[in-house]
């Protein structure tokens, strides 16, 4: 060793990975003890970039990489640990890299395959704030694991696999969740053994018709009872089934509906992170798509009880009637069963190609629909003609491999369930003729075999719809168990008013803690003053003023506002104080004057007329035929970009915020309108903290200070003249944009 | 003064003849003489010395289309840093004129950072709670992979004998049934990806 090193580490922190023995005999020959190997972790990729083995080693000294190739293994890489300034991974494709700088010097470590990527993050980031933090990272927590068994998880928006559902559990809390059904419930449950009761009737009766009646016209008067009894079951029957039918279809929706209630209600209480990790998409068939099918499970499982109670009470009567050929019925039992399993496995891949088929060519048609200008402007309809030709073709290659495959297995099935009709047939006949059993049992035993085969493939599906049912439960019941990361503080400090202080002390934040967003990030913002934020695109202007708002805490570091950290203050009270202004405004279905009291719905209407006077967009609004009154449709539909933007403002000024936020709120009008917005902003920040974010600098003409974002650090702060002077980032802005507006011909040559 | 003013002032004064060079250039793309350049491994590091002498440390690649052409139009850049997006420093276009010792270089940095197994031979298939798990023969050894089941978003047909399937990590392996697929593999793959 030619430079001493600090033993600071505690053998506590080791990740415990079992070292190779070609890799522990390697660290011998180099006189490392491996003892002192703090960090032992293994890629997938080997340095020529096919699926193998290297190993990465870190010591209290020193970094080493090791090749392992067919139990032979040598070092490629050594560097001391002092000589890193820098490490980070690059994604590459399928792949990344762990990439250190070694006197400003880039130095490619290793290649490891995408599903190790987050274990090799940890390793950079414990490599880059080594000097500051000596910590080990958590190894083990890389990714999303299952809590119950901790392999790493497939689906991400689940919390365990699978395979580790606690099913009976999951069926307990439904069961709990269901418990104001539980009466409606018991009386379903009734009428099903009723009807039960009533199904297994008729053969019986017409096993007395064709004993007593029929063969020995020894009661010909039975005759009109029997068949009256029959009709009279039949009517029993369908009062049954209409009455089971309206149970189950009202326990499943109603039961469902308040599952979507409960979700959506718990949705609102979730912080903004939780909305960032999963997508719209993700959500939405969570709460429509999960719980509509929830329901038709539930549906399906009352069936399936249904089906195992007719199997169950048919099976009693064939036993009971002659055990003989009651055990004959069971011999095709086990065809029926594997024949419908089988047919599962077999036709599905044919109807899921149909469906994907099918799928493929409406989302054709409709991106040509939404198209139809561009289409129609470059004129390819022949090209666009040939491609729906080609897809509906697939569509119907696919449908007819599916009737094939069906015409296919049809017989194959048909059989099974006839063959044990042959069965009785021959069985039974030989009984009838050895007058064993009468004729009557006979058919009566054929009826039930009719009964019998229909549940019994049926209850094939069982366990693949129980698996569906329980997965769909819980991923419910995880989403209603999330909680948010942004909570309410126990001991919240109440301030009878807000100045409009704001203060940033080293703040450090990532939506990831692992790549932080925002870096140290300190200033402080005095009441009244009016502050612009630029920066490109991603250096972390609105994760900046998101942390005021407390949509996310940060990691590092405090907020304040009067000298109070935001995570003390309830949220309500701290957002009614904090009023923003987006870039795309959002505008909810309902009247204009609902749309501009959102934050406060009871206000009086000349206040909503003097907001709306002071956003400039008084004028526009009297002039609709329904004034105030007017609807607009889902996100403002209906009114110009201007407008729904100079509602989003007097939505803003009608709170009367003591800080205000503006994110870009002028970046996508035109020129014109934007100096409308801008007169109704003038008159929005007086006598308020601003902070207003903006690419045209135009927005930010009377800020009274501005600060520079960088890569999530602060790298300019100051007056727009003293920036300008500086000669930074903010005065190559100022300069950039004053070549487009001389292209533009607003400013003269 | 406002900045509305500052920007009237600065007009009159600053540098517009090199912006606009610079924003000209930009849109122009610049072709290497594969003949004259040359790749070199140092290390784990790719290095590139151009015409001119000028050297750069490390080098990365990226194929415009990486489907569709081989060897054309693989562009080279400097790598991106915390601090800065790498930039472009010129595109190859076709790489087989480039020096051997370069190819072999080039071409081991793009095996490297287009990890993209080609399915040789599948071993055994089987789909369970919505997501398919694959055991195949690549070109870069075994694998076992799992993707979801939902093949229209996760197998892209690249030509009518060729996929690429992505799986749940993102990881990208491609099928190219030219022939060299066993009847089994084929049939395996026909009957998950629902071709």
């Amino acid at each position: 060793m030619d430079q001493p090193c600090e033993e600071k580490f505690d053998n506590q922190d080791h990740l415990k990975i079992e070292l190779p023995e070609d890799i522990r005999k390697l660290l011998d020959t180099l006189g490392e003890p491996e003892e002192r190997v703090r960090v032992a972790l293994a890629t997938d990729m080997s340095a020529e970039g096919v699926y193998g083995e290297q190993w990465l080693l870190i010591d209290p000294c020193a970094l080493r990489v090791f090749t392992s190739e067919n139990g032979s293994s040598s070092q490629r890489i050594s560097i001391q640990l002092d000589k890193i300034d820098d490490a980070q991974i690059e994604q590459c494709v399928g792949n990344g890299l762990l990439n250190v700088s070694i006197d400003g010097k880039p130095q490619v470590l290793l290649h490891f395959s995408n599903e190790l990527t987050e274990r090799f993050a940890l390793v950079a980031t414990y490599l880059r704030h080594r000097k500051e933090n000596d910590k080990l990272p958590d190894f083990k927590s890389d990714g999303k694991r299952c809590v119950a068994c901790g392999r790493r998880l497939l689906d991400p928006s689940m919390k365990v696999c699978p395979s580790c559902i606690k099913r009976e559990q999951v069926l307990n809390r439904l069961l709990q969740l269901a418990r104001p059904y539980w009466g409606v419930g018991l009386i379903q449950i009734l009428l099903m053994t009723a009807g039960l009761g009533v199904d297994l009737l008729p053969p019986y009766l017409t096993r007395t018709l064709i004993d007593q009646v029929l063969t020995t016209n020894a009661h010909r008067d039975w005759l009109i009872w029997l068949v009256g009894a029959l009709l009279g079951l039949q009517i029993i029957r369908v009062g049954l089934t209409i009455g089971t039918n309206v149970l189950t279809n009202r326990i499943s929706t109603q039961f469902t509906t308040g599952v979507r209630e409960k979700m959506f209600k718990h949705l609102g209480t979730l912080s903004l992170d939780f909305f960032d990790r999963n997508d719209i998409g993700r959500l939405l068939t969570r709460i429509n798509q999960d719980t509509e099918e929830l329901q038709g499970l539930i549906n399906q499982m009352a069936s399936f009880v249904l089906y195992i109670m007719l199997i169950i009470g048919i099976g009693f009567v064939l036993f009971s009637m002659d055990p003989t050929l009651g055990l004959c019925v069971l011999i095709p039992a086990p065809f029926v069963f594997i024949a419908t399993f089988f047919y599962q496995k077999y036709m599905r891949p044919y109807w899921r190609r149909f469906w994907n088929a099918r799928w493929r060519l409406n989302s054709m048609l409709n991106t040509f629909l939404s198209g139809i200008q561009v289409v129609k402007a470059f004129a390819q309809e022949g090209q666009e003609e040939d491609r729906y030709h080609d897809r509906n073709h697939k569509v119907l290659e696919a449908r007819l491999r599916v009737d094939q495959a069906w015409g296919k297995f049809f017989p194959i099935i048909s059989f099974a369930f006839g063959a044990g009709g042959l069965i009785i047939w021959y069985a039974g006949g030989h009984a009838v003729l050895d007058h064993r059993i009468s004729l009557g049992t006979l058919m009566a035993f054929l009826s039930y075999l009719g009964m019998f085969y229909g549940p019994l493939s049926s209850l094939a599906q069982l366990s693949q719809t129980w698996n569906r049912f329980t997965t769909i439960a819980q991923r419910t019941f995880e989403f209603l168990d999330e909680t948010p990361m942004v909570l309410e503080t126990a001991h919240p400090v109440l301030r009878p008013s807000v100045e409009g202080r704001i203060e940033f002390d080293h703040v450090s934040f990532g939506y990831d803690p692992y790549f932080p967003v925002l870096k140290d990030v300190s200033f402080t913002i005095q009441p009244g003053e009016m502050v612009g934020i630029v920066g490109s695109s991603g250096a972390g202007k609105t994760t900046l003023v998101n942390m005021i708002s407390r949509f996310y805490d940060a990691n590092h570091g405090s907020v304040q506002i009067d000298d109070v950290d935001v995570r003390d203050v309830p949220m309500e009270e701290l957002r009614k104080n904090i009023g923003v202004v987006l870039q795309t405004p959002f505008l909810f279905r309902g009247t204009l004057a609902q749309n501009i009291a959102y934050a406060k719905p009871d206000a009086p209407l000349d206040e909503i007329i003097r907001s709306a006077k002071a956003a400039n967009a008084h004028d526009f609004i009297i002039n609709m035929p329904e004034g105030y009154d007017t609807i607009v449709g889902e996100g403002g539909a209906g009114l110009s970009g201007g407008e729904r933007q100079r509602i989003s403002i007097a939505r803003a000024i009608l709170l009367n915020p003591k800080i205000l936020i503006l994110d870009e709120a002028t970046s996508s009008v035109d020129t014109e309108t934007e100096r409308q917005i801008q007169k109704a902003l003038e008159i929005l920040v007086k006598g308020r903290t601003t902070i207003a974010i903006a690419h045209r600098l135009s927005t930010l003409y009377n800020a009274n200070r501005i600060i520079a974002l960088e890569r999530g650090r602060v790298i300019e702060i100051g007056t727009p003249e003293q920036l300008v002077e500086q000669k930074g980032v903010f005065y190559k802005l100022v300069q950039m944009q004053t070549q487009f507006a001389r292209l533009d011909g607003v400013v003269p040559l | 003064m406002t900045i509305a003013t500052t920007a009237l002032k600065l007009s009159t004064s600053v540098i517009p003849a090199e912006l606009h060079d610079e924003a000209e250039q930009s849109f122009e793309a610049v072709y290497l003489d594969p003949t004259q350049i040359n790749f070199r491994y140092e290390g784990e590091n790719l290095t590139l010395t151009m015409p001119d002498g000028s050297y750069f440390p490390r080098v990365t690649l990226r194929r415009c289309f990486p489907l569709s052409t081989n060897g054309m139009y693989v562009t080279v850049r400097t790598p991106d840093t915390e601090q800065d997006r790498g930039i472009e420093i010129g595109i190859i276009n076709g790489i087989e004129k480039l020096t051997p010792e370069s190819l072999g270089a080039l071409s081991g940095e793009l095996k490297l950072h287009y990890f993209v197994p080609v399915i040789k031979k599948v071993y055994k298939v089987y789909e369970e709670y919505g997501f398919i798990t694959w055991k195949v023969l690549t070109d870069r050894g075994d694998k076992e992979f799992t993707m979801r089941d939902n093949v229209i978003s996760t197998t892209r047909q690249i030509s009518t004998t060729r996929w690429l399937l992505i799986d749940i990590n993102q990881a990208r392996y491609e099928i190219n049934d030219d022939g060299t697929l066993d009847d089994r593999s084929r049939s395996l793959m026909i009957r998950h990806l629902l071709l």
